[in-house]
């Protein structure tokens, strides 16, 4: 039977309930809102860089890119997958090291090394990973510490090209946008950050949403029954690793070349530790979570300048916390208020 | 030969010191399955305490150092009752109590660095003087530090062998459900058994810096090396755990004397995490491993 | 003295136990038959407090002991000898036992109370100083009884004594426990299978899927044909 064309257009798309949804969790995006989101970020930086001070903003908008896509990584293996990983800075630090040295060293173009970073961070991921595949829990959590202590010592004490005498890579070649002219340089720099957080936020998404995320989760809340379900956990942990190691790698490369050095002080604690309050903050385990607790603690510390020295200590109160009273972070809160309000504009739309 | 017995005593001094960071942290490990991360800053708790008192009060010594160990148990039972004990029972238990002690450790440090400053304070020490035998340089605080962390490595294991309390802390790391069925009260066991870690950890702290020194960060160092020792002693275990503290003493003191100074911790976390893959229930097999 | 009433228990969502009621006079031997997977051993545990009861009362000897910690419901007096022994697996025998007279009323007889232990188990005797988890199935069965006696017990709760044994150890394990209950203490035990409970219990009690379906004196209920078929052997 041939439906009519006009009565189907003129229906509404059925709604689905909020079970229904997290029954196929491998929705479709609202392409309409993420088109707005994109439209909003490519228009960004020419109001920025018009603002007093707008270069700094800018700036601070592309670290958001780069440790919003650091966090993210971290929280899909820690968060999401419940391995407690803290190699994550040192796969970091290997993609950056890789395209800085090549690019510092031996004369690589670094449009061309810059993408030698994600592989070689996926090589280091699997030479970690490997190890812990059969350990749990705290084990994990010293066997990838000793493998970050293990590389901040060859960074700081290793060979000169590496090391550069202690303090790290210098005057690393940036990506070539120079020639341009200063506010067309950071806007490519800007665009070329957006374009990498963009990607790996949608890849993401699209792992979230999608069965293997399913897996991953069902290997985080209980291990024992997802395998006996059927999932094969080695192959899921070396590729949650992999997966992270890529775009945490690809990040440090960009952010070498955009900073022009790699400094070992990027392997000290407080750097994890950040990090860490990052995803707490914003919500441990969840997609909106590392993207929100990113972008509070990027502004906040600039916002707080003033107060350096106790911010540590706010940093560390705000995890005791935060780990106490809501285990689930702030971004879940900030979901669920921003669902409240959806469903309140809708349900007076409706009345209307 | 110098050289070896340059060694040995460095690996005597260090181990001894390390058996009582890592005896605290494979206790709470334990009994309560949790790593302190905040262990190193109890060990700051302990130095800096004593410092000000020492500094502040001009009361003797070893006064200061008793009340300074005491107020390292107080803080540990602080952090029990406020960050611990909320989290016990509940889901994702692994995650939050690692950000509860992580933060703790934060607050800690960025509190002392707030409130003495990051210049390095010198602790006084209880008996002056050095000697030497051949070309080894021995003070003669070193020699107090060995014989007090010796003394209550003793103590502890004492306690735990022999006292009704100390069988009732193996009980519960050991089952806790057959501990409680024997009457164990859980949450006051929990307590003592972080009380009695951190006063370890304070204990350590006003030891070591006694003949180093102490600044804000030194607490951390220390908690690593205890982590290695506890997972070569298996966690869990009081007997490897002191047997490990002096092997790795040794360990370290021979990669320094005979390789340098820079390759004693990367040697150490190499050996760990050899171990972590080898066996993870420790050189002599003695821990518990959730291993699949 | 001990009485239990309505009781509802379970695990996170599901309800194991759907309002149970029951009652142990002192000096009975009371026991509770019933398939596996039914909820006997979240009955005890519920009593024991190892898991706590979403609805009902527990009394002992009129003193309310439903929503209590374990270890106050251990000072009451109620001794669990929980399924599959949960010994101390790194102590030996003797620590074992002494953890068992760990409540602070109970630590200063610990001395008589291990002589009538080793009196009762003689194997125990001659192994104090082994490692609980180096002794074979029935050593592990006696240790657990053992270590139940040391305190100062009033109510006996055994969760299927026969568990993993061999017949003949069954057999003996079972005779140590009339022997206790010629002492006067109260018992209630849930076993599997009926093979080995007359002489030894007063009344038993049916358990299937989370209720009491039958209730009687062991004789009535060792005469039902239909009975013995279901639960011997």
């Amino acid at each position: 039977m041939i439906q009519d064309q006009r009565l189907s257009r003129h229906e509404a798309p059925a709604k689905l309930s909020r079970l229904q949804r997290s029954a196929i969790p491998w929705a479709n995006p609202n392409w309409l809102i993420i088109g707005i989101i994109v439209l909003l970020a490519v228009l960004l930086p020419w109001l920025t860089l018009r603002l007093a001070g707008g270069r700094f903003i800018t700036h601070l908008i592309i670290t958001f890119f780069v440790w919003g896509i650091v966090t993210q990584c971290w929280n899909l293996i820690m968060g999401v997958s419940g391995i407690y990983s803290f190699g994550q800075m040192a796969l970091y630090a290997v993609g950056g090291w890789t395209t800085g040295t090549l690019a510092l060293h031996y004369g690589w173009n670094p449009l061309v090394s810059i993408w030698l970073a994600p592989i070689a961070a996926v090589v280091a991921a699997l030479i970690i990973g490997l190890p812990s595949l059969r350990l749990r829990g705290a084990y994990v959590v010293l066997l990838t510490l000793a493998f970050h202590e293990l590389l901040r010592n060859y960074v700081v004490n290793g060979p000169t090209i590496i090391s550069g005498g202690g303090y790290g890579l210098r005057d690393v070649p940036k990506l070539g946008f120079e020639q341009f002219g200063g506010g067309w340089e950071i806007l490519l720099y800007y665009y070329f950050g957006l374009m990498l957080f963009a990607i790996a936020t949608y890849a993401i998404w699209r792992i979230l949403h999608s069965p293997i995320g399913m897996a991953f989760r069902a290997l985080r809340d209980s291990e024992d029954y997802a395998v006996s379900r059927g999932v094969d956990r080695f192959r899921f942990k070396l590729f949650v690793f992999a997966f992270s190691a890529f775009f945490t790698g690809l990040a440090g490369g960009f952010m070498t070349h955009y900073q022009g050095a790699a400094s070992p002080s990027l392997l000290t604690f407080g750097v994890m530790i950040n990090l860490l309050a990052m995803i707490v903050l914003g919500g441990w385990g969840t997609f909106w979570g590392p993207i929100v607790g990113t972008a509070i603690l990027t502004v906040l510390p600039e916002v707080l300048r003033s107060a350096e020295a106790y911010r540590n200590l706010m940093l560390g109160v705000a995890l005791a916390l935060i780990a106490v009273l809501a285990p689930r972070g702030l971004g879940p809160l900030v979901s669920q208020a921003v669902h409240k309000l959806i469903d309140r504009l809708r349900r007076q739309k409706e009345s209307a | 030969m110098d050289a070896l017995f340059q060694a040995i005593y460095s690996g005597i001094l260090y181990g001894s010191v390390y058996g009582l960071m890592a005896l605290g942290l494979t206790l709470i490990w334990g009994s309560l399955r949790m790593l302190n991360l905040a262990h190193g800053s109890l060990y700051l708790v302990g130095g800096y305490l004593a410092w000000t008192i020492i500094d502040r009060l001009q009361l003797p010594l070893v006064l200061a150092f008793l009340l300074a160990v005491a107020g390292a148990a107080l803080v540990g039972l602080i952090l029990q009752v406020a960050l611990i004990n909320p989290l016990l029972g509940k889901a994702g238990w692994d995650s939050a109590s690692l950000i509860a002690t992580v933060g703790a450790s934060i607050v800690l440090e960025s509190g002392a660095l707030l409130i003495y400053g990051p210049q390095v304070k010198q602790m006084p020490t209880v008996v002056e003087g050095q000697f030497k035998i051949s070309t080894v340089l021995i003070s003669n605080q070193a020699l107090v530090v060995i014989a007090t962390a010796v003394l209550f490595l003793i103590l502890m294991s004492v306690f735990l062998r022999t006292s009704r309390h100390g069988l009732a802390i193996r009980a519960i790391s050991q089952n806790m459900d057959a501990a409680r069925l024997a009457g164990v009260p859980a949450r006051r066991a929990f307590l003592i058994v972080m009380c009695i870690s951190a006063a370890l950890a304070g204990l350590a702290g006003v030891l070591l810096s006694s003949i180093f020194y102490l600044a804000p960060t030194s607490g951390f160092v220390p908690m690593v090396k205890a982590l290695v020792v506890t997972i070569f002693g298996g966690l869990g275990s009081v007997k490897g755990t002191i047997w490990a503290a002096y092997t790795i003493g040794l360990l370290e003191a021979m990669l320094q004397v005979y390789l340098g100074a820079g390759w004693a911790l990367p040697g150490l976390f190499l050996f760990m995490i050899v171990m972590l893959v080898v066996r993870p229930n420790g050189l002599f097999g003695l821990g518990e491993v959730r291993r699949l | 003295m001990l009485q239990v009433s309505d009781l509802q228990a379970g695990y996170g969502g599901s309800q194991v136990l759907h309002s149970i009621s029951l009652h142990v006079q002192t000096g009975e031997a009371v026991v509770i038959l019933g398939p596996n997977g039914h909820g006997k051993t979240t009955l005890l545990r519920a009593i024991s407090g190892l898991i706590q009861p979403t609805g009902g009362h527990i009394e002992l000897d009129g003193r309310a002991i439903t929503r209590l910690e374990p270890e106050a419901i251990v000072a009451a007096g109620v001794v669990h000898i929980p399924q599959g022994d949960l010994l101390f697996p790194e102590m030996t025998v003797l620590e074992n036992l002494l953890m068992g007279a760990y409540r602070s009323d109970a630590w200063g007889a610990r001395n008589k109370k291990l002589e009538q232990v080793f009196d009762l188990f003689p194997p125990l005797a001659g192994r104090k100083r082994q490692l609980a988890r180096s002794l074979s199935g029935g050593e592990r069965r006696m240790l657990a009884l053992g270590r139940g006696l040391m305190g100062k017990a009033r109510i006996f709760m055994i969760d299927e004594p026969s568990l993993g044994l061999a017949p003949l150890v069954i057999e003996q394990v079972y005779e140590t426990i009339r022997e206790i209950r010629r002492t006067g203490l109260s018992i209630l035990l849930v076993e599997e299978n009926a093979n080995h409970i007359a002489g030894l219990a007063d009344r038993v009690y049916l358990l299937e899927a989370g209720t009491l379906v039958r209730e009687g004196t062991a004789d009535e209920l060792l005469q039902d044909e239909a009975l013995l078929a279901a639960y011997l052997g």
